[in-house]
């Protein structure tokens, strides 16, 4: 089922995009071919079981919630020495070619009706390429939403023995009236024996629906880490991927998000093992308040051809309320018989135990549980790399909870 | 034959795979139509509101789909409703089930003599019901249980015999035809099965048993199982199943409604070795009352594609639920099967064990739903699944969904795949046992969580088509 082009878009607003961003013609065509894909393509699955629908993509009003015209950001960039950390626009003048070889190339823009929205609309993004040999700490892309909807699109090239930090973090600037939209597709590609870790920590106001699908793809022995945060938003699906292609390389894909009000997170974690000695492990953690609901699926996909994979999974779900919600299906599909994999879910609440002793050490029960919620993420927190994104992820917590 | 003797006979293909001269007094014309159904209902002599109720739900077959866009669901393209024979009623002269073996012809008295069932009756059973095609040919039960008003019959009889119960009951709040198409496709044209009722207080203290054996190329067997037990009763019934292989393909399509009274206690053990030509697509489902329990023991064996997710609804305040279930599946089979629990009441508890084989290219897949209501404050879930893969060709999923909307709870799933270990295979080997040995021992004891929950003449014969499916030799 394909969803109706919102009678807003043309493609006339797909050239207008292009060119005045100067483009040139091979990107106005990717563009163009992403804006003919809409006709054939459908949203993102989302989980059906008897009776419910864990999110309704549906619902989206794509004709009041895009305005591609108007679309603007402001965004810092910190770069590293001996890597390249522009903006989409300025990065076509110098590193075209890489552009061009490696863009749609992990996420096709026909992947969905998001993707092909994106790769048709997108104005704003970054291009980060790491050198052979060179190991790019720290560096940082800041981002501001100021206009009501705006398509952003990052790619990521780590040439052979590399190295990349990144913290990618997301919030909403000025104030726009109504109802937001705001798409976030990262493309890794992650060479030879090459590490990336790259940070992601959404902040934004809760009237914005942000959709954002993260996907990596290894080569030999390199790893790519993903760490996802989600605090913001009114309602959020974000789907974070790595294909591991590459013999014995890696992934970890780590989540946090905290849902208070009546935000919606919709977060996934999916990983295919296409090679042999790979290893993934998923590790997903998230707090619920108020009426807020969060959905989760993690899929462990070994394919025929992985030999020897290890492949983790963990997603743990606290609930601080009554009215909340938590979904979640961790799934295994598994096609190769030399593998050792495991998965585990667990929801609850604070544990009552943990509580007791807390208050009987005279803590106040707000303040312990405030405590034990902090606690629960630093599994999460230890992962990160990027100190100041360990910071802000800590800040947004703590104000969460006060 | 002695019991023992009887289980050295077991491990040959011959007890399952035989086949006989099929004899019917009565079949149906392939397909299915409103005509059919009434033919059926006719030949049964049923009420009208029965009649009413079939047609009622061949509509719903009619305009719902076919299971499919579901994750790597098994493929049901072959499934072919028109080209099955929906109903052969045996040729025995006593409808609804003789209560002596020797009253039966021949060839059916053999089949249920190779199968060991009269064997075990004495043995280990309160009663047993045997349906041979589409309608149950013996029956029988302990006087003792006749006398404190158990009541284990035929469903067909049940109909006529137990009409009030059956009308309030018959798939109306448990599995109702619009639950699902295959449950729509059973309410249309379902025969046969057992009804089973247990007094207040009345505790079953040996199982009973139904054994279902399709002989026919080309048919489907649609037996409708009602259980009723009142308020603090106890029984434990048990279901087996097989069917020699055709090159055409046969249809299950069973339905299981089960009622938990207050402080009831049921468990509902199916032994399923349907031959692989078989699509075994059954609904199976409980409601359970206050401080009820449900469990829940299954074994898939046999069948080229089983959809099975046998659900218990937790209604009242301390209900609770177990289910255990162990796959295989070999050559050419997909074995897709779970568990649902919703917890619809306080204090709930649901545990939910599988365990499942993949060998020589077969597929298992645990698909299963935890709900838990809003309100259903201290209920408690939790889910273990273990895989077990012997080789490249095969393949395990799992895939459980979780929806919680009640913050106190305890809630955990887990699962692992892995392949048969080689350190445990070498240590056995160094003690002198060989491979196969070996291999045998190690998937004997990682079904053994199953085995135990079972009496023992089930418990040896689960193991013994574990063995035989090991060894291939099976269908």
């Amino acid at each position: 089922m394909s969803v109706q082009i919102p009678p807003t878009l043309s493609a006339e607003t797909v050239r207008e995009i292009s060119e005045d961003r100067n483009e040139p013609e091979w990107l106005l065509e990717a563009r163009l071919d992403a804006f003919e894909a809409l006709d054939d393509v459908a949203l993102p699955d989302v989980i059906q079981t008897p009776g419910r629908r864990w999110t309704n993509l549906e619902a989206l009003d794509f004709e009041n919630l895009v305005d591609p015209l108007n679309q603007s950001d402001e965004t810092e960039r910190v770069s590293a020495e001996g890597a390249t950390v522009l903006s989409f626009v300025d990065a076509l003048d110098e590193h075209e070619d890489l552009i061009k070889e490696y863009f749609g190339s992990v996420v096709p823009a026909d992947t969905n009706y998001l993707t092909a929205l994106s790769a048709a609309l997108f104005t704003t993004g970054t291009f980060i390429y790491v050198p052979e040999g060179v190991d790019a700490e720290d560096v940082k892309i800041r981002a501001e939403m100021n206009s009501q909807t705006l398509f952003s699109h990052t790619l990521v090239v780590t040439e052979e023995s590399s190295s990349a930090t990144i913290l990618e973090s997301i919030e909403s600037g000025d104030d726009v009236d109504g109802d937001r939209y705001f798409s976030n597709i990262v493309e890794v590609v992650a060479g030879e024996n090459s590490y990336v870790q790259f940070g992601s920590l959404q902040n934004l106001n809760e009237d914005t629906y942000h959709y954002t699908l993260k996907r990596g793809d290894t080569d030999t022995y390199s790893t790519i880490n993903w760490i996802e945060g989600n605090i913001g938003s009114r309602l959020t699906r974000s789907d974070v991927e790595t294909t591991l292609n590459g013999d014995g390389s890696e992934t970890k894909i780590v989540g946090a998000f905290f849902g208070h009000d009546d935000q919606h997170l919709d977060v996934n974690a999916r990983v295919w093992h296409q090679a042999e000695h790979t290893t993934a492990d998923l590790v997903t953690r998230g707090v619920l308040d108020d009426e807020a609901r969060s959905v989760y699926e993690g899929v462990q996909d070994v394919g025929v051809d992985a030999w020897n994979t290890s492949s983790y999974q963990r997603e743990n779900t606290l609930m601080l309320s009554d009215e909340s919600e938590a979904d979640a299906s961790p799934k295994l599909i598994i096609h190769n018989h030399d593998t050792e994999a495991s998965h585990s879910a667990t929801v609850g609440q604070v544990d009552a135990e943990e509580m007791f002793y807390m208050t009987s050490r005279a803590i106040d029960p707000q303040t312990a549980r405030n405590m034990l919620v902090e606690g629960f993420f630093v599994p999460v927190l230890e992962e990160i790399e990027v100190d100041e994104f360990r910071n802000d992820l800590e800040e947004l917590v703590q104000a969460r909870l006060n | 034959m002695s019991s023992e003797e009887h289980l050295k006979q077991t491990d040959t293909e011959a007890r399952f795979e035989f086949k006989k001269e099929q004899k019917s007094a009565f079949q149906a014309e392939k397909g299915l139509n409103e005509e059919t159904i009434r033919v059926i209902s006719e030949d049964k002599d049923e009420p009208e509101w029965m009649l009413q109720r079939r047609l009622r739900a061949l509509k719903h077959f009619q305009n719902m789909p076919m299971p499919t866009g579901w994750p790597e669901a098994p493929d049901l393209s072959e499934v072919d409703v028109d080209a099955i024979v929906p109903y052969i009623r045996p040729d025995v002269d006593v409808r609804g089930g003789v209560d002596d073996w020797r009253d039966l012809p021949d060839e059916i008295k053999d089949t249920f003599d190779k199968l060991g069932i009269p064997e075990a009756e004495k043995n280990a059973l309160s009663g047993v019901g045997a349906q041979y095609e589409s309608e149950i040919v013996y029956q029988n039960m302990q006087e003792q249980w006749q006398e404190k008003g158990v009541v284990f019959c035929d469903m067909d009889k049940a109909v006529q015999e137990h009409e009030e119960i059956v009308k309030e009951y018959f798939m109306t709040k448990c599995v109702p035809p619009s639950d699902n198409k295959f449950a729509a496709l059973h309410g249309a044209i379902w025969s046969g099965g057992s009804f089973v009722y247990v007094p207040e207080d009345v505790t079953v203290n040996m199982p009973i048993q139904a054994y279902f054996r399709m002989n026919s190329e080309g048919m489907g067997q649609f037996e409708h199982t009602l259980i009723i037990a009142e308020k603090g009763s106890e029984v434990h019934y048990i279901e087996g199943c097989s069917a020699p292989k055709y090159s055409a393909f046969n249809l299950h399509s069973g339905g299981v409604e089960v009622f938990v009274k207050e402080d009831a206690h049921v468990q509902y053990s199916t032994v399923q070795n349907w031959s692989k030509n078989t699509y075994n697509l059954n609904t199976k489902r409980a409601i359970v009352e206050k401080n009820g329990r449900m469990e829940w023991i299954s074994g898939s064996m046999g069948s080229k594609a089983t959809m099975l997710y046998p659900a218990s609804i937790l209604k009242g305040r301390g209900a609770s639920d177990n289910h255990i279930t162990i796959a295989f599946a070999g050559k050419g089979q997909n074995i897709d099967t779970g568990a649902k629990v919703y917890h619809n009441a306080p204090e709930t508890k649901s545990t939910i064990e599988s365990k499942s084989i993949s060998k020589d290219g077969g597929r298992t897949n645990y698909r299963g739903l935890v709900h838990i209501a809003d309100g259903a404050y201290n209920s408690s879930t939790a889910v273990e699944c273990d895989a077990l893969m012997f080789d490249n060709e095969s393949t395990s999923d799992t895939m459980p969904y979780m929806e919680i909307n009640e913050s106190r709870v305890d809630v955990a799933h887990e699962a692992t795949v892995g392949k048969i270990g080689d350190e445990d295979i070498f240590y056995l080997q160094s003690r002198g046992l060989d491979d196969d040995d070996a291999k045998q021992m190690i998937v004997s004891g990682f079904i053994e969580p199953i085995t135990e929950e079972l009496p023992i003449e089930y418990a040896v014969e689960l193991n013994r088509l574990v063995e035989l499916e090991m060894e291939g030799s099976l269908g």
